[in-house]
């Protein structure tokens, strides 16, 4: 019916639009023919041609008026005078090229900022997973917590899974349509990859360990050839595994022949059964996402690592797809019934202790569609920050249009006036004032695309430097772009009408009683109330933007107690290259005595990982003779050069040496931090200590003392280490050397004698001639991996500082337009004062005066403004507890610079008014 | 003369459907057709005719086509479409229940 409608009146509508003419001339010849008939009538009925004329005309009433009733019928007039409306809206703006340069780079300043900042929030927070119905997906746990635990969780929370659970689960969850599990600390644990029977050497790419039906839960299709399957995931099946298409496209060109091939996976064979979906990029947003999926049962042949099917050892994320109308609620109960099931076969959780933790044990579900949420966790308040401080800078952007809008309707009344005079109706006046706003709102918005673009990409720079595969791109999604037009939309025409608005209200007589004298009323209170805000803002930016440089300058000149000069880091993963750990203490030798070979390497720390960087390890430490502080350390394994390398200084005793092998004494060097928490100060040289519990206490001699270098973070204060040799084992690690991952270096750190530019080739070089199979997972220099674990600080504070420059830029062109304007309005009676005998020194003050008592108010008010957001971003400062002085003073300092530049232009053009001048137009 | 608004809301759309429904017709050979029918009741300026062809075309109820008249020149003929017939029997529905309804008011009073 409706189709039947439009198949008839389109053609009609597109007719009268665009065969306009045509469509004229036919209602013309039609109502003619009318005409000329009744003539004819006429005539035969005997009348004289003057009469029969007369007598058509009287019959047919009005012709120009039928006319104009049957154009009414077309229905396209609104689409021509819009037309219309637009054709002159482009004209006013053409004539006012200030004014719509200074409106759109305005708008899309402050559009294109939150639009940038939307495309991040939009890809990383509101998105899901690109999977088959992802709403139906129900992740089992909240948090992420991460990456290989043990023993008990005291608060009894599962988020991450032994093996054996999850089998258990798999099978009693009668719920669930499938259960995936999937290796939750992928990300630390790279793989070797080398194609078979190609040249190309081996590579560290990553590889995620999952359940057999992880592809198929998620409701893929492989890209060519198959997926994994449950037949894939069992102990001593071939082994075989997926490629990600996107790995397949960078490294392999897409090239089909790799599908059913065999890759060299540490140094195991493995054959590749396929390309996942174009666009997956796994279970999680990531900077490094898997390039390999492996069935997990896989993993203690590639990885060599044991916990895969201890049961205590928690190393697993799960989610599921859940049936059609499953209820949470009763569904979470079910899950924490059946893990306490499968964990109460345990013997730590069958004790007296162990049932009460028992008890607590439970699983808190979640939506499942958009993954595993780490990374949103982890940059959420800061994305959240972003938000707030764009909308400010928005707010100030907005209140100068509205005061841009707001000086130019009041320079159009005149005109509004004349036409309200001459007949046209308000509701047309507003509709072209609307078109206006309307047209300059879109303009702003694609302008603002353009910044939102280039924002959004150095945004991703500044966030993520060494992200190589990261799902989120500055180019905008459909949501970005409506959100942009949205936005400008709502600021244009809010802005846009409500001075038109007011404009239109005005009395004609007033516009035209000519010559409009006013001293003071300049500008209304409400467009310097605007500049008040604008100012207020400003401050509260600039202060903001101060306290995060400051805390990121304490971060940055916080004493490490470490020495970056002239030092490389190499990861590695002897691991992945197929050492068992009785080959580890040759290794290490050959690598210490390849390096020393070449001049210019000082030293040769090889250690399991290094100072600033992501990784941590701890237990908790048994001081024999003490009581049980039940507090953890972190440690790691390192050699006889590391601390020198590194720049750890030793302060008592020895570090640790190259006669610490496997076969002597078991000793340790611990911190500073370790000495005063376990030995209250006491002298520790010689004192024993263990950490597998309490018969363990006389595991490490402690021989050394060091400083306290900064791991993983330097927020981490009061941070206990222990140091251990590369490859001791002391008496009560009772498990089988195969399962010491410990043992396996991760990183080489190289002191050089001056800066080698060439070093990464030698370095590569050198691995390479020890074993083809021993990649680099990464090299920089330790000064570059010091400068990544400041990088979030960096790109707020970086941030932070572009936002108060642009609001202090906003606010700037606020003020001084309404100072502007204030002059243009006043010259006459600045003329006659002159005339009277007032200097250009005067005039300046006086303008000067009333432009900078608004930027005091704003003062007034943005102080204490600003003390108040200091709480809401106390938590991601360092060491900066309020509002110093410096940061006070510089703010104050940059906003009473601009203001008065913004004045300042104003105020000369003001005091060169030519008096003579303005007498005679007067 | 009776203006079109005397008539009552739509029953001229219902008219000119009406007549276009028997044959394909031109604006002045309806005006003849009006008077011829319904004589002197129904009278219909020639100027407010031609709007509401116009808008009976609009609304895609008839399509306008450009032919010879019966005296050979060039005149614009309207025809029934499909979406006018539906609309015709909806209107003419819409008269009989109507005038059903009014005939039997005026037939209560006379009671």
């Amino acid at each position: 019916m409706r189709l039947e409608h439009w198949l008839y009146t389109i053609p009609l509508r597109l007719r009268s639009l665009f065969r306009r003419n045509r469509v004229e001339q036919e209602l013309d010849e039609e109502l003619q023919y009318h005409f000329q008939r009744k003539i004819e009538e006429n005539l035969a009925l005997g009348m004289t041609k003057e009469e029969a004329r007369q007598a058509a005309r009287r019959d047919f009433g009005g012709f120009e008026q039928s006319k104009v009733e049957c154009r009414d019928m077309r229905r396209v007039n609104w689409l021509q005078d819009a037309l219309q409306d637009l054709r002159f809206a482009l004209r006013q703006l053409k004539k006012t090229p200030g004014f719509t340069i200074t409106v759109l780079l305005t708008l899309a300043l402050g559009i294109g900022a939150n639009a940038a900042i939307f495309t991040l929030v939009n890809s990383m927070l509101l998105q899901y997973l690109p999977v088959a119905d992802p709403k139906t997906l129900v992740r089992l746990g909240d948090d992420s917590d991460c990456c290989v635990s043990g023993g008990i969780r005291d608060d009894g929370k599962y988020s991450l899974f032994p093996t054996e659970a999850y089998e258990y689960l798999k099978k009693n969850a009668s719920d669930f349509e499938e259960l995936a599990a999937m290796q939750a600390g992928f990300e630390f644990r790279p793989i070797t990859v080398r194609r078979d029977g190609t040249q190309a050497g081996a590579r560290s790419v990553m590889g995620e360990f999952v359940s057999g039906n992880y592809l198929r839960t998620f409701g893929l299709r492989p890209h060519a050839g198959r997926l994994l399957t449950d037949g894939d995931d069992i102990k001593g099946a071939p082994m075989t595994a997926v490629m990600s298409y996107q790995t397949w496209q960078r490294d392999y060109a897409g090239d089909a022949s790799v599908i059913g091939s065999i890759f060299w996976v540490n140094t195991k064979p493995v054959t590749l059964v396929g390309i996942g979906p174009k666009g997956f990029y796994g279970d999680r947003m990531s900077t490094t996402p898997p390039d390999f999926y492996l069935p997990m049962e896989e993993m203690p042949v590639l990885a060599n690592v044991p916990y895969v099917h201890d049961p205590e050892a928690r190393w697993l994320y799960i989610i599921g797809r859940v049936k059609p109308g499953t209820a949470m609620g009763p569904l979470q109960e079910k899950i924490s019934a059946l893990l306490r099931q499968v964990l109460a076969q345990r013997t730590d959780y069958s004790s007296e202790q162990g049932k009460i933790f028992l008890a607590r044990v439970h699983v808190v579900l979640t939506p499942g569609g958009a993954g595993i949420q780490d990374m949103q966790e982890r940059y959420s308040s800061q994305l959240h920050l972003l938000m707030w401080i764009a909308g400010l800078v928005l707010l100030i952007a907005c209140a100068n249009i509205a005061n841009l809008l707001l000086v130019r309707g009041m320079a159009r009344r005149t005109e509004l006036c004349v036409r309200t005079v001459l007949g046209a109706k308000w509701g047309r006046i507003v509709l072209q004032l609307l078109t206006e706003s309307v047209l300059l709102a879109l303009l702003g918005g694609i302008v603002g695309l353009v910044v939102a673009y280039a924002g959004a990409t150095m945004l991703l720079k500044l966030a993520f430097p060494n992200a190589q595969g990261l799902p989120i791109h500055a180019s905008p999604s459909a949501t970005v772009i409506g959100f942009t037009f949205g936005l400008s939309l709502l600021t244009g025409v809010l802005f846009g009408v409500a001075p038109a608005w007011i404009a239109a209200q005005a009395q004609p007589v007033d516009a035209l009683r000519s010559g409009v004298r006013t001293t003071a009323a300049g500008a209304s209170r409400f467009q310097r109330s605007l500049v008040v805000l604008q100012a207020a803002l400003s401050l509260v930016l600039l202060v903001g933007a101060g306290l995060f440089s400051q805390s990121l300058s304490k971060l940055r000149h916080s004493d490490l107690k470490l020495d970056p000069k002239n030092r490389y880091i190499i990861h590695i993963n002897p691991q992945a290259a197929g050492y068992s750990q009785t080959q580890l203490e040759a290794l290490y030798r050959t690598m210490k005595e390849r390096f020393r070979e070449h001049p210019g390497i000082l030293k040769v720390g090889i250690s399991g990982y290094t100072p600033m960087e992501d990784n941590n390890w701890s237990e908790i430490v048994w001081v024999q003779g003490k009581p049980n502080l039940n507090a953890e350390a972190s440690w790691f394994r390192a050699n006889g050069d590391y601390f020198d390398s590194v720049g750890t200084r030793v302060v008592m005793g020895r570090g640790l040496a190259e006669t610490d092998t496997s076969n002597s004494p078991t000793v340790a060097v611990v911190n500073q931090e370790f000495v005063r928490k376990f030995f209250n100060g006491e002298n520790p040289i010689g004192r024993r200590f263990g950490v597998r519990g309490p018969g363990s206490t006389a595991d490490f001699e402690i021989v050394g003392v060091v400083e306290d270098t900064a791991y993983t973070t330097v927020r981490w204060k009061e941070h206990r280490m222990y140091f251990i040799p590369m490859t001791q084992r002391p008496a009560s690690w009772k498990g089988p050397i195969e399962n010491d991952e410990s043992m396996y270096a991760g990183a080489v750190v190289l002191q050089t004698e001056r800066p080698m530019n060439d070093l990464e080739k030698l370095v590569r070089m050198t691995i390479a001639g020890i074993n083809p199979n021993l990649t680099v997972v990464k090299f920089q220099t330790f000064q570059q991996q010091i400068g990544d674990r400041f990088n979030d600080e960096r790109m707020i504070a970086r941030l932070t500082m572009l936002f108060g420059a642009l609001a202090l830029l906003l606010a700037t062109i606020g003020l001084y337009g309404v100072t502007a304007y204030t002059v243009a309005r006043r010259t006459p009676e600045i003329g006659v004062r002159m005339a009277l005998g007032a200097r250009r020194s005067g005039v300046i003050a006086m303008v000067m005066r009333s432009a900078l008592s608004q930027t005091v108010i704003g003062l007034v008010i943005g102080l204490p403004a600003s003390a108040l957001c200091v709480r809401f971003i106390k938590t991601q400062l360092y060491e900066v507890k309020g509002v110093g002085a410096g940061v006070l003073v510089t703010s104050i300092v940059a906003l009473a610079v601009a203001s008065c530049l913004a004045g300042l232009i104003p105020a000369r053009r003001a005091a060169s008014t030519d008096p003579a001048q303005t007498l005679r137009t007067e | 003369m009776s203006k079109p608004s005397d008539l009552v809301q739509g029953t001229l759309d219902l008219l000119l459907l009406k007549i276009l429904a028997l044959e394909p017709l031109n604006g002045f050979a309806i005006s003849q057709r009006l008077k011829q029918i319904s004589g002197d009741v129904l009278q219909v300026s020639d100027g407010s005719l031609y709007p509401a062809l116009h808008k009976l075309e609009q609304e895609g109820w008839i399509t306008a086509e450009w032919k010879l008249s019966e005296n050979n020149r060039r005149a614009k003929f309207y025809s029934f479409t499909r979406l006018g017939r539906r609309q015709l029997e909806k209107e003419a529905g819409n008269w009989d229940r109507l005038s059903a309804a009014i005939s039997h008011v005026l037939k209560l009073k006379e009671a």
